[in-house]
């Protein structure tokens, strides 16, 4: 009994975590050509990379630290976590250098921000993913 | 603080009233309780709890004046100074392309790693950065700098050369310095960073004391006095820096030299070396640090120099004034940080200091002892 639930328990946390790697997805404008990787994207919500590789600018949109979404994408893409994005902030605004990413409230919000702009970028979860944005995949 | 509320609540007034135009504002706090476990106390702490030595209260008010133009100010009130506002920065920056700015008014000095955000607790792990590398006079300073940024392949780099000048309160005195210049560079490859500075400006210091000493000495001996007086001479510093940090954990330090050569004071040499790891919200971490400021008297052969029944009294004034400004000291802080949200984290540290020369008449150093702090940081 014991070892059905040990196992049932160890295929549950590999759904979980395998489901909660894929879950946060990256998406931009459907009319945006450039080549995007994970550095890329990385360096964009940084504030390290002003343009996308066609030259144009990029605009990043930040979920608000609410949205569960938000720790995934800082975790898996950005590699810190939320608290450690916000002190690099931190850094970059009280020296003047830098003006954090804007923050939307929700997956709706980003994907209609999204499709109206078509220098912006920002993240979602798969679920959520319309045909008004398009999907980059970073992982 | 009272005057200040005029300009900023015009500046709230055109926020709202010039819906269109980006102004940003923002604010930092430090709220810093300490006590010294010994009545002779340290940086202002002593046997009794006290919150206002190291607590501050900021707000940073920014603006798109056009496309390339920003202006932003930063007031801060501290608790060390009665909570009085006072406008730390204020300048404009130019944006000249998507690398390159270049930034006139007042700033802060990009000498130590932590320097653009000493203040901001939030930003960094400790409660205090470590006093014996950044208690210099010259954080702030009135000028021009140029900020480069860039990537060579996946190496960022970073250049800041900064023109001007500064005067700041310091050991019961006041510096007057010119024509300061500024280098830093900065290269990170991923978890790596190093840091490079050198910087020089014309220093002039003036104190009751010392300026009494030197005024007696200088009918006897004016040479002598003229060297020993630190008036319009050349102060130079360098730095050098560097970090790990893989986000799990991370280890980094800093060493750096001050030096006016041609006066009394004595050269310090510092440095500190921190390490720590992140365990979720929690951040351990230790810190030791030094400041070697205890030299070998200069300008005792321009004493040998003088008839012995002079040499008596002129070496009391040359070893006095040297001494006065001499220290050696080194502390080490262990400490716990706790994110308790995106924008607040809660510090504890304890840390013990060791003083390692014994002279009662000198103003800049304490007593061992042990200062005990607690913190909470906030950025909105």
């Amino acid at each position: 009994m014991l070892k059905t639930f040990k196992v049932t328990m160890a295929s549950a946390m590999l759904c979980l975590s395998a489901f909660s790697y894929s879950q946060v997805v990256v998406v931009v404008n459907p009319a945006n050509d450039a080549s995007i990787d994970a550095k890329t994207v990385q360096r964009i919500f940084l504030g390290k990379e002003k343009k996308f590789s066609n030259g144009n600018a990029a605009i990043p949109i930040n979920q608000t630290a609410d949205n569960s979404v938000r720790a995934q994408f800082d975790e898996s893409i950005v590699g810190r976590s939320s608290s450690q994005v916000s002190a690099y902030w931190s850094k970059l605004v009280f020296t003047g250098k830098g003006v954090p990413p804007e923050e939307l409230s929700g997956d709706a919000a980003v994907i209609e921000a999204i499709a109206n702009n078509p220098n912006a970028i920002g993240y979602v979860d798969a679920a959520s993913v319309t045909d008004a944005v398009k999907t980059i995949p970073v992982n | 603080m009272k005057k200040y509320l005029l300009p900023i609540s015009l500046m709230a007034l055109s926020v709202s009233t010039a819906v269109n135009a980006d102004v940003r504002i923002n604010g930092f706090a430090n709220f810093t309780a300490g006590m010294t476990t010994d009545e002779s106390g340290l940086y202002g702490y002593d046997d009794s709890v006290d919150f206002s030595n190291g607590s501050l209260f900021a707000l940073q008010i920014s603006g798109d004046v056009n496309e390339n133009v920003t202006a932003t100010a930063q007031i801060v009130a501290r608790g060390a100074e009665n909570y009085e506002a006072e406008f730390e920065w204020a300048y404009l920056t130019y944006a000249i392309n998507d690398t390159s700015s270049i930034s006139a008014g007042r700033l802060r000095t990009p000498v130590f790693r932590y320097s653009s955000s000493l203040d901001v607790g939030y930003s960094y792990h400790w409660i205090t950065a470590p006093r014996s590398v950044y208690n210099v006079p010259f954080n702030n300073f009135n000028g021009v700098r140029y900020d480069y940024s860039s990537y060579l392949g996946d190496w960022e780099v970073a250049f800041q050369l900064s023109l001007g000048e500064y005067n700041e309160s310091v050991s019961g005195g006041s510096v007057e310095a010119d024509e300061l210049i500024n280098l830093s560079l900065e290269t990170t490859y991923e978890s790596f960073k190093a840091r490079i500075v050198a910087g020089r400006a014309n220093n002039s210091f003036s104190q009751v004391l010392v300026d009494g000493a030197i005024a007696n000495l200088a009918p006897l001996a004016p040479g002598l006095a003229d060297d020993l007086a630190l008036v319009d001479d050349q102060g130079v510093f360098l730095g050098l820096g560097l970090e790990y940090d893989n986000f799990d954990w991370f280890v980094s330090g800093e060493l750096t030299s001050v030096e006016t050569e041609d006066s009394f004071s004595p050269e310090d040499i510092a440095w500190y070396v921190t390490a720590g790891m992140r365990l979720g919200k929690w951040t351990p971490h230790l810190t030791y640090e030094t400041r070697d400021g205890n030299q070998d008297f200069k300008f005792l052969d321009q004493v040998a120099a003088f008839p012995p029944e002079f040499q008596p009294g002129l070496m009391q004034a040359v070893a006095g004034l040297q001494g006065f400004f001499m220290e050696e000291f080194s502390m080490i802080t262990v400490g716990l940080r706790y994110d308790f949200d995106t924008n607040v984290a809660l510090k504890a540290e304890v840390s013990r200091y060791d003083n390692k020369i014994d002279n009662p008449a000198d103003i800049n150093t304490a007593e061992d002892t042990t200062l005990i702090n607690i913190s909470v940081n906030y950025v909105f």
